[in-house]
C-alpha cells in the first residue's frame, strides 16, 4: 500500500520516542570533527546507521521499511543534525528525494526490486536534477531521455548530486521531447551500475564535507520502460511533490543544527565570565540568545506544520519552511559564532563547522532567492486572499500583505512578475506570517507560551518591515538597476531567456 | 487592424521563440505555454510579461492567467492593439 504525502498518518508516540533515543545514543559515538576533516562517511558509520533502520524510515513496511510518517522522519533527521549535518543530509536525502519518487510513482515491480534493498541501506538513493548550465533554469536542461528503436536512452550530465558517490539508485529528471509534451520532462530511475553511468570525483566543499557530492554522467544509458516514474512528460510536476518532502526534511536538519548551536551558546555564555559576571548576564548577550531561541522555536513549529500536511497543501508550506529554516539556521549559527568570540572562529569548538554546514541549505533544493520570487509571484497571481484563514493575531499583517499584492497587480499588471525585489518582499512577509501562524498553533505555544509570544511578535514586526519597504521599492529598484548597469559596464537589454524558471 | 495582424502575430511568435530558445517556425499556435513549452506558472507569466513590454500592451494579471496557448496570447494582443487604435481614432 502506498502512503500519502506525509507518509503514515500517525506514528506510535512510544515507538518514536524510543527511536529518537536510540538515534541520540548512536550519534554520541560520532566524531563530527573527524568526519569533517576526513571529508567522508566511513562504511562502519553507514552500516551502523543502516542497522538502526535509519535508511528505512519512511519506506513502507510492506517493502521492508519502518513506514514512518514524514513528521517522524523529520524528528530523526533533526536528532542526527544536532551532532552531524553530513550524516543528516545523507539520511535525509535518502528518505526524501532519494526514495520518495520511487515510493509514490514507481511501478510495483520497480518498488519490489529496489525498496527492500534501500530500506536495509544496501542501496542508497540519490536525486539528479541540477546541471551546471541549468541551476534554476530548467528550460536549459540538457540531459535528455529519448525514445529510440532500442527503447529509452538517457544522455547527459548532472552536477551536485548529493549521495552520488555511494548511491545505488538515481532518480533522474531529464528533458524528454519524444515522451509526452514537446518540452516536457520525465523522472526515471537509473541504477548506478547500469552501463553508461559514470561517477565523477567528490567535490571539495565549504561545508557538509563528509557527505558525498559528485557529478554523474549518463552516456547512452538504456532505461527499461518500467523504470519511468509517474507520467512521461510530467516530470517537473512530479518533482515538485518529491521536493516538498526533501525541503521539509532539510528544514528539520536546519532545526537540528540550530538547536545544537543554541545549546552550545547557552553553555558558553553561562560559563564564560567577564568583569566578574557570566557574559550571558549582559543585555546584549541576552538579546542574541533570546532571538536565537525564539527563531528556533518558530523554525521547529513551521517544520512540524509542513511535515503534517497532506499532498494538497504540503508544497507551499514546505517551500516556506525550507526558506525560513535555512535562513534561520544560518543566522542562529552566525550569532553563535559571535557569542563564542574568537573561540567561535576556531574549528575544534565546532560552531564554525555548524555555520559552514548550514550555508548550503540556502542554495540547494531551490535557491532561496528564486524560491522567494516564485512565492511572491504566486501570491500576486493568486485570487485567494492570504488573510483568509489566518489566525486573528496575524490578520492585520496578512491583510496588509494582500493589499501589497493588490498594489503590484494593479500597478504593473503581468509585468509585476519582473519586480523581483518587491515580490521577494511580499514573500518574506508571507514566510514570516506563516512561521508566526505555525508558532501560534504549534505545541510550543502551550509548552513555552512566553517565548512563543515573543517569537510571534518578532515575526510579525519582521513582516511589517518588508511590507513597509514596498512603498519605496520602485524608486529603489530603479536606482539599483542604474547602479548595477554602471558596475557591469554594458548589459544586454535583457537576458537571452528573459524568464525566471525555477528548479529543484 | 487586418494589416497589423500578421506583424503582431509574428512579433508574439518571435518573442516566444526567443524566450524558449527555438526558431519562430518551431512555435506552434496551438502550443500550450505550460504543458507544451515546458514552462511552469511563473515562467509563462514571465513570457507574457515580455510580450506585454515588447508590444507595449498592458496585460492585466487576471487576463494573463486566462491565456493558455500561443494563439490565445496572439489573439489577446491583437484585440488589445485594435481596441487601442479604435480608441485613438475616436480621440
Amino acid at each position: 500500500m502506498r502512503t500519502g504525502c506525509s507518509g503514515a498518518p500517525h506514528d506510535d508516540a512510544g515507538v518514536v520516542r524510543l527511536l529518537v533515543t536510540e538515534v541520540r545514543r548512536f550519534m554520541k559515538s560520532i566524531d563530527s570533527s573527524a568526519l569533517d576533516r576526513e571529508a567522508r562517511l566511513p562504511k562502519d558509520v553507514l552500516d551502523r546507521a543502516a542497522s538502526l533502520g535509519l535508511f528505512a524510515l519512511a519506506i513502507p513496511a510492506d517493502h521492508g521499511g519502518l513506514g514512518l510518517s514524514l513528521d517522524t522522519a523529520c524528528r530523526v533527521v533533526d536528532a542526527i543534525a544536532t551532532v552531524d549535518r553530513s550524516l543528516a543530509i545523507t539520511i535525509g536525502l535518502h528518505a526524501g528525494l532519494g526514495t520518495r519518487g520511487l515510493i509514490e510513482l514507481g511501478r510495483a515491480s520497480l518498488r519490489d526490486t529496489w525498496l527492500p534493498r534501500m530500506a536495509r541501506g544496501a542501496c542508497i538513493g540519490a536525486f539528479a536534477a541540477t546541471e551546471t548550465g541549468a541551476g534554476s533554469d530548467l528550460a536549459a536542461m540538457r540531459t535528455v531521455l529519448r525514445k529510440t528503436a532500442d527503447g529509452l536512452v538517457l544522455d547527459g550530465e548532472k552536477a551536485f548530486v548529493t549521495n552520488g558517490g555511494f548511491a545505488g539508485l538515481f532518480t533522474v529528471l531529464a528533458s524528454s521531447p519524444s515522451l509526452g509534451a514537446e518540452r516536457g520532462h520525465t523522472l526515471v530511475c537509473v541504477p548506478a551500475d547500469a552501463p553508461g553511468v559514470s561517477i565523477g570525483r567528490e567535490e571539495q566543499k565549504l561545508g557538509i564535507r563528509a557527505s558525498s557530492t559528485v557529478t554523474v554522467r549518463f552516456d547512452g544509458v538504456h532505461v527499461p520502460e518500467d523504470h519511468l516514474l509517474g507520467e512521461p512528460g510530467r516530470g517537473m510536476q512530479h518533482a515538485q511533490g518529491i521536493l516538498a518532502w526533501g525541503r521539509t526534511i532539510m528544514a528539520a536538519g536546519c532545526v537540528g543544527t540550530a538547536r545544537a548551536a543554541l545549546s552550545a551558546t547557552i553553555a558558553h555564555v553561562t560559563s564564560r565570565r567577564q568583569s566578574g559576571r557570566a557574559i550571558g548576564a549582559f543585555g546584549a548577550t541576552r538579546e542574541h540568545v533570546v532571538s536565537m531561541a525564539a527563531r528556533l522555536l518558530a523554525m521547529d513549529a513551521l517544520t512540524h506544520d509542513a511535515a503534517g500536511r497532506d499532498c494538497t497543501t504540503i508544497e507551499g508550506v514546505a517551500l516556506t519552511a525550507k526558506v525560513f529554516c535555512s535562513e534561520g539556521a544560518f543566522a542562529i549559527c552566525d550569532r553563535a559564532v559571535q557569542l563564542h568570540g574568537a573561540l567561535g572562529f576556531l574549528e575544534p569548538i565546532g560552531i564554525a563547522r555548524m555555520l559552514r554546514d548550514c550555508r548550503v541549505t540556502r542554495i540547494f533544493e531551490g535557491a532561496n532567492d528564486v524560491l522567494l520570487v516564485r512565492l511572491g509571484a504566486s501570491r500576486v497571481a493568486s485570487r485567494e486572499p492570504f488573510a483568509r484563514g489566518v489566525a486573528s493575531e496575524c490578520r492585520t499583517v496578512a491583510s496588509r500583505l494582500d493589499s501589497a499584492a493588490d498594489f503590484l497587480r494593479s500597478r504593473y499588471g503581468v509585468t509585476a512578475v519582473r519586480r523581483q525585489t518587491m515580490l521577494q518582499g511580499i514573500a518574506r512577509a508571507e514566510v514570516a506570517v506563516a512561521a508566526a501562524q505555525a508558532t501560534l498553533s504549534g505545541p510550543s505555544a502551550s509548552r513555552e507560551p512566553s517565548l512563543a509570544s515573543f517569537a510571534v511578535e518578532e515575526l510579525l514586526a519582521h513582516a511589517e518591515r518588508h511590507l513597509d519597504a514596498i512603498a519605496f521599492a520602485e524608486e529603489r529598484e530603479e536606482r539599483v538597476a542604474s547602479l548595477s548597469d554602471r558596475l557591469y559596464g554594458s548589459m544586454p537589454a535583457r537576458t537571452p531567456s528573459g524568464h525566471v524558471a525555477v528548479s529543484p | 487592424m487586418i494589416t497589423s495582424e500578421p506583424s503582431t502575430r509574428a512579433r508574439v511568435f518571435a518573442a516566444i521563440a526567443e524566450i524558449t530558445e527555438r526558431e519562430p517556425s518551431g512555435v506552434s499556435g496551438s502550443a500550450r505555454l505550460r504543458e507544451d513549452l515546458g514552462m511552469d506558472s511563473l515562467g509563462s507569466l514571465e513570457l507574457l510579461s515580455t510580450i506585454s513590454e515588447e508590444l507595449r500592451v498592458d496585460l492585466e494579471m487576471e487576463d494573463a492567467i486566462e491565456i493558455v496557448t500561443v494563439d490565445d496570447a496572439c489573439a489577446f494582443v491583437e484585440r488589445h492593439l485594435s481596441e487601442g487604435e479604435r480608441h485613438a481614432h475616436r480621440v
